[in-house]
This record gives C-alpha cells, structure tokens and sequence, in this order.
C-alpha cells in the first residue's frame, strides 16, 4: 500500500537497535532504504536474539527481523576500497543517509561530509552516535544501561535503600530511535528547503538527558525549585488516595488517581456512599491518612483479577492499568481489536508476528514487509542502481567486497 | 511569526495548532517547535491545561510534594501556570491562545484557525474531541488539507479506547512494568518510569512530518491514528519476540543483560552514587580484571569465558563492587573506559549541568522567560549544521499571550472584536476563578 514516504531514498549505514529503529520507520511508511551490511556477518542485532528455539542463527534473530522490516540488504566490504568506491556511487542518487559508525569512522571508510559535499551535495547526512561526533566522551564505549545512566534516568529509578535497576533490554535505545527519525526528517526538510544536504550530530545521551521519562522534568524542576521532581525511592504518594502499584485476585495493578478524582474512585469500587464521607473528605490529599484508605480497596482489589478491574475502573474515568505479562500482551483483546500484530512470513524465520505499526496513517497507510536476508539484494541494486555486470558482481563477490 | 532573528528552520511555515499536554504531547511539540514548526496551543481559560496546572489553587500539600517542586520556588500565586518548569521546558518556541470552545464565538475562532492550519495534533482523551465537535470529519469538511495528529493512550478504537492513561499506565498494559525491577522483588518494588510519553511525542513529531510530504504528493491532508500504548510495545520487543518463539514469559530483568556478564549497577565511593558497567567480551572482562588488581580472576574457570561468567556473575559482583566502592563514579568510569570496558557513571541530575561533556557541547541551553528569569534547560536533541536549531527562537508563552497577535494576524479581528470576546471570557490571559481541571 501506498505509503507517505514513497519517493525518499534512504542510505541506511547504521547498526544495532537506535539507527535501525529509525530507518525502520522510513520505511514501513514508504520510503526506499538500502541497508549496508558487513559481508558474512551483518548487522550485530542479527546476533541479538532471541532466536526460535534458541537456536542462533543469522537470519533468525528477533532484534533483527524487527528492527529492518522492508529494508534491502546489500553487503558491501566498506574497509576495502572497492567497497567504498560502491558506498560512493549508492550515496549518489538518494535524500537522505543515516549512520551509526562510532565517530570517524564513516570518514576513514571514504563518505565523511567533505566527500559527500562532492558525491551528493543535497543529501542529508544524519550522524547517530552514544555521545555525540565530538566532546569529551565521544570515545567512550556504552549500551543502553549505560547511556540510560549518563542521561540521568537511571539514578531515580532505585527503591529505598537499593541500587538503581534499570528498564526494559533496549528500551532506551528504541526511544532514541523515535527521536532521530523526528530529526532525520527535520534534516530531509531542511536539505530540500535549502538545497544544501543538513548535516545532523545526533548523540543518544543527549536524546536521554532531554527525554520526557524521568530525566527532562528533573532537569528542569531542579533549576525552578532546587529539588528533584522525582527523587530516588518508591514513587512518593502525593495524596492519600491510591497510587502505584496494588495487588489483586491474579497479579498486579498500577493506580494513578488525581487530586480530583474521589468520586470516580468510589463510584468504581461500588461505594458511593463514600462520595461524601464527613470523616474522609478533608484528609484526601494527605498522605499520612493513605492506610485508611487502603484499607478500603484492599478486599474489593484481592476478589477480582487485574483485566476486570482495570475494566471497572477505567468506565468510571478512574486510571488502572493492569500490570501484563508477555503472556497478557500476546492475547490482549485490545491490540488484537485493532489488528496491532503484523504477521510476516519469512523465508528461514517461518511465520513471524510483530509489533505492527506504532501509528495508523489512514490517508497512506504503508505496509510492514519481511526484514532482508542478509545481501539479498547486493545484486539487484549493483545490476539496477549502478549498472553493474553479472560479471562485475561475480568479481567483487570472489573478493569478498560484496 | 514574530521572530528576533531572520534564521531559518527546516520546518519554517508549518502552521501547527496543539492541544498538546501532559508528557507525551509537549515533548513531540517541542520537536516541532524546534525544527522551526508555528506551534500555537490552543488553551482555554475555563479548562486547565494539565501541563501548567492540576488544580486551580495549590494547597500547601501539593506544594511541598513533588508536584510543587515544578512551580518556581514552589509559589503558588496567581500566574503559577505560567512558572511552571516543565511546561516552560518542553513549549519553547510556542504560542499560546486561549479559547472557550465549548462556546459558538469560540467554535469560530477555533474553526477559522483550522483553515489556516496545516496541522492539528492533540493527545487529550479519546473522547475529548467527540464532545467538542471538532472530530477529524469536521475540522477536514473546512480544511481537507489539515493533518489531524491524534494519539491519545489507547489509540481512536477498539475496546480501550476511552481508556485513560499516563505513562506508567501505558507500560504496565503493554508489559513493560514487568520486566524491569528487581528479580527478588514484586512491581511495587520498582518506580514507575514515564518511557511511553517521550517515545509518543517522537512518533507524532515523526508522522506530522510524513504526512506533510505526503501531502505534497496527493494534495489532501489526513488522519493520523497512534495509541501510545502500541507505539511503545516495539520496545520491550527482545521480550515479546522470546515469548512468541520460545514460549518464555520474562519478568523482571534486574540489572541483567542476556548476552553480556558481568553486567550491573554498582556502588562507587560518593553517598549513593553508582558507576554501570557492561562487559561484552573476554578482552573487555580480562581489562576489568586488570584495572581492579586481581588478573587472576580471568583465568578463573568460573569467569574465563561468558557462559561461565553468565552463571556465575553473583559470585563476581560482591568483588566488583569492592573494588568500585574505592572510586568516586567518575573516576571509575574514565579509568574503564581507557582500559576499554564500558562503563558510565549512574548521573545524578543535580550535577549534570556542570558535565564538562554536554557543556563543551553547548547542549543546555538558557531562556529568559518574563515570569521566570533565565533557567537553564536541555537544548534542542539534534546539532544541525546548516540550519542550526539552537538557541530555540524563544521562552514558553505564557497562557493566551498571543491572542492579539494569532486572532488579528491570522483571523483579522478589529480591536472591538477582541475586547467583546475579553470580556464575555470567550478568551483571557488567566484562569477563571472556576476553572475546571482536566
């Protein structure tokens, strides 16, 4: 299906999960990436799992097969110089060229923004890196932990008492990922605006130390007030209405109820008598008066399961959320109502179900496509792009450039 | 739009009206902002905005909690949504009209922007836009051009869709909550973190743009669906995919990589600070060893090689950690690094603004705001070369500060105009006494 961004064509030089998450977006939304492999071994995130049965395999890994939906692959050997002369002539005739190298290196491998000034001056070249092409820590080496912890985030994600625990494997980095394809586009814009390729600096760290998790708002509460708005520890309870996490019947529950929000809580929990209850009411926002409430929505939360209160509350505009599983999650009735899974079928992978689109264009839909084999498509694009010869290619194969 | 410098931005003459709130709205408006877009919020004076203000008077509970630590040295006073850090923050660059559109004249005013607009992105409930008439049927029947970004938590259907929800809602849905925490602990253990928002406000920032190209092509603007919710499930994708194949249902990771060791958070000499050091590979594990002054445990059979270490990381970690423990969090990750493990220091926000890296970067950047001084803030998260999009072109508006300058420059209001809609409270510069929260 016809997709936004049909007509952009994209140098994909990144690796791992931020780049890729990126050029992933350009491209189940219609536009055209080319993704650079190492011969042999590929993209590092084909070695990330998890693997069907857990049996490694190249074409296999799930980070990989998620990450690179409707890319093509083409492998190409960027150390030699046969392989760089092919990086130059691809880098020719596209909009856009997004890289993940550590800093420096997109310059030895013959592509740094001077050359690319001469090959394709209109290009816009987005610069993916941990920390940033220059500055102190541009050398340094990080994953996402470790980045998660440079922008701040991970300090105030501690309980009492114990070490700060990170979130979900990756999660950071597919945030990042959301964020330089804002930018990259910003840059595509930009270029064609200005017919001079914008050329983006675009650190991870930043992206986090900027982020609207728990990092930004501290950031800026601590210039306006002189204290954290999220301080190491359980989260604080702002009121002594429930808020955080609650057991029941089958798992967990996690609660938000705003200052204003009284009414909606007993209306849910069946107890509207309570709506205006003398002895309650001028306690509500203070915190030391919590265990009486508590003690309210203990027994009514322990008889019922999570997706049934979650129900409950949420008809009464009360905020709950159950606290899932993979397993809830894979058979949610709600991601299942709106046909959020995308089921590929891939050649070596078999039957493959993903996260579908993060968001519907409903005028352009686009289309999530099968992520590539690995240099599947050196040949078709070496033939079509760059006119190249069965025998060029049989050539540049047996030196191992492609 | 009034501009101090004649610079220009990638997305200079993108007109963006934006109710915008919370989190996840500000953060994608403030890419948008950033890039050049003319983002105008449009507030109300009947209605809070939830980004300025949760109530329309701050009790002193609320003030000395964390809430009030967003308010400018926690005062409370009339104007107090105009000093609000995060607000301030995240719509730089903004403008900011106020109208009733629960009332006719503001159903003109409001549909007479729509015509002029390119874009309409708005994150409140599902159901806010039904209830005020402004639905992508109708705003589309005066505007076919206008892109319509909407990307409430559950998305515009299915049987969440009036769902409401924050952050930590959101994760907890999709499975997130789950995953991360202690590994001897229940998800009460573990603060909820707002991933979901900033990672919408990307996405919508992103799809505002496609479909503006998009639009180039076939002429017509269009719907945008997002549930944030969705949008945030590729990201605890590694889980989902190990439960798909493997029928593994993961919880509650700890600070525990699947294919690194030793991997973890680990103290360094400072009151509650820490250093998080990754290893990924024998050379990486043989260097730490080196750098802690005991080479000998990479020969250990219990650590010589990933498996072995993966298994036995517990006994490795308390050795780690004696060894961190001597070191303040910046000399352990500077002496890692050099050696060529990965190693960062666990921030504390408080210090971040003096960190030699970001400051050599120019990445804070200051704003003086008429209400609030000059603070500093996290800058724009991209360095563009040609287009340079820092310093952001100016403070956060306070609210309805720009009614003269959008209602008579865009919609060619006579001075009268304005007054009668002043006074009938159809637009204003400050809450009404009643104003009602969200």
């Amino acid at each position: 299906m016809s997709g936004a961004l049909e007509g952009i064509r994209v140098l994909d030089l990144t690796q791992g999960v931020a780049g890729p998450y990126a050029t992933k977006l350009f491209s189940d939304y219609g536009a055209d990436v080319l993704k650079i492999e190492r011969p042999g071994t590929g993209d590092v995130s084909r070695r990330m799992g998890p693997f069907p049965k857990d049996e490694p395999h190249l074409e296999t890994s799930g980070m990989f097969l998620e990450l690179n939906t409707g890319k093509r692959s083409v492998t190409v050997d960027l150390k030699t110089a046969s392989g760089q002369a092919i990086l130059r002539r691809l880098a020719e005739d596209v909009d856009v060229i997004v890289e993940s190298f550590r800093p420096g290196t997109l310059e030895r491998f013959g592509l740094g923004p001077d050359v690319l000034d001469a090959v394709n001056p209109r290009a816009a070249l987005v610069r993916v890196s941990n920390f940033g092409q220059y500055g102190p820590y541009r050398d340094f080496d990080a994953d996402d932990m470790l980045l998660y912890g440079m922008g701040g985030v991970l300090a105030v994600t501690a309980t009492e008492g114990r070490e700060p625990v990170r979130i979900g494997l990756y999660a950071p980095l597919f945030l990042a990922g959301g964020v330089i394809a804002a930018f990259a586009m910003g840059a595509f814009n930009g270029s064609r605006a200005s017919g001079a390729g914008e050329r983006a600096d675009i650190s991870i760290h930043e992206i986090l130390t900027a982020s609207m998790d728990r990092g930004g708002p501290n950031l800026v509460s601590h210039q306006y007030s002189g204290s954290l708005f999220f301080e190491r520890g359980r989260a604080s309870r702002a009121s002594a209405m429930p808020n955080g996490v609650y057991p029941c019947a089958d798992g967990y529950l996690h609660i938000t109820t705003g200052p204003n929000w009284w009414d909606r809580f007993c209306r849910a929990i069946d107890r509207p008598d309570l709506i205006t209850d003398e002895r309650l009411l001028p306690h509500l926002l203070d915190p030391e008066w919590a265990p009486e409430i508590d003690a309210i929505i203990y027994p009514w939360l322990l008889e019922r399961t999570k997706q049934e209160v979650m129900e409950r509350a949420q008809a009464e505009g009360w905020v709950v959320a159950a606290i899932n599983g993979m397993d809830d999650v894979a058979r949610d009735p709600h991601l299942e109502a709106r046909g959020f899974w995308s089921q590929l079928d891939h050649p070596v992978a078999g039957r493959v179900t993903l996260p579908g689109f993060p968001f519907r264009m409903l005028g352009t839909p686009g289309e999530i496509r099968r992520a590539p084999l690995l240099g599947e498509h050196t040949s078709s694009v070496l033939a079509e792009r760059l006119g190249y010869s069965a025998e060029d290619i049989a050539r540049l194969a047996q030196r191992g450039v492609i | 739009m009034a501009e101090s410098t004649e610079r220009r931005l990638p997305l200079q003459g993108v007109r963006i009206l934006a109710q915008a709130i919370v989190w996840a709205g500000p953060f994608g408006s403030m890419i948008l902002s950033d890039l050049g877009a003319d983002v105008i919020e449009v507030e109300s004076v009947q209605h809070l905005n939830p980004t300025r203000a949760g109530m329309r008077r701050l009790p002193p509970a609320i003030l000395e909690g964390p809430t009030g630590a967003l308010y400018l040295n926690r005062d409370g006073s009339e104007g107090f949504w105009n000093r609000h850090a995060f607000y301030n923050f995240a719509k730089r660059g903004h403008r900011s009209v106020t109208i009733d559109l629960r009332r006719e004249e503001g159903r003109e005013l409001f549909f007479g922007l729509i015509r002029e607009a390119d874009v309409f992105m708005e994150n409140n409930a599902a159901n806010v836009v039904e209830h005020l008439g402004i639905d992508y049927e109708q705003l589309s029947a005066v505007n076919p051009r206008l892109i319509m970004m909407r990307f409430p938590g559950f998305g515009i259907d299915g049987p969440y869709k009036h769902f409401k929800g924050y952050g930590a809602t959101m994760e907890a849905v999709v499975g997130h909550s789950l995953l991360r925490g202690y590994s001897d602990s229940d998800p009460s253990a573990t603060p909820a973190v707002y991933h979901g928002d900033p990672n919408a406000g990307a996405h919508a920032a992103f799809a505002i743009q496609a479909a503006l190209y998009a639009r180039e092509r076939t002429g017509k603007g269009q719907l945008i669906d997002m549930s944030q919710a969705e949008a945030v499930t590729h990201h605890i994708s590694y889980d989902l995919l190990d439960y798909r194949f493997n029928g593994r249902a993961n919880q509650h990771w700890g600070n525990r990589h699947p294919a690194m060791a030793p991997y973890g958070v680990f103290p360094s000499s400072g009151e509650d600070t820490f250093v998080a050091i990754a290893v990924d590979t024998d050379e990486a594990f043989a260097a730490l060893c080196r750098e802690m002054g005991q080479p000998d445990l990479a020969s250990d059979e219990r650590f010589a090689d990933l498996v072995s270490r993966y298994e036995h990381q517990a006994e490795l970690d308390p050795a780690i950690a004696a060894w961190t423990r001597q070191l303040t969090q910046r000399e352990a990750m500077e002496r890692l690094q050099a050696a060529g493990v990965m190693a960062t220091m666990v921030y504390n926000q408080a210090e971040m603004f003096d960190d030699p890296h970001l400051r050599e970067r120019g990445f804070f950047v200051e704003l003086d705001h008429p209400d609030v001084g000059t603070k500093r803030y996290p800058g724009p998260m991209a360095q563009f070369e040609r287009m340079p999009l820092t310093p952001p072109r100016g403070p956060a508006p306070r609210l309805g500060q720009h009614n003269r300058e959008v209602f008579q420059g865009i919609l060619g209001l006579s001075d009268e105009r304005l007054e009668e809609l002043e006074a009938a409270d159809v637009i204003g510069e400050a809450y009404l006494e009643d104003a009602k929260a969200t």
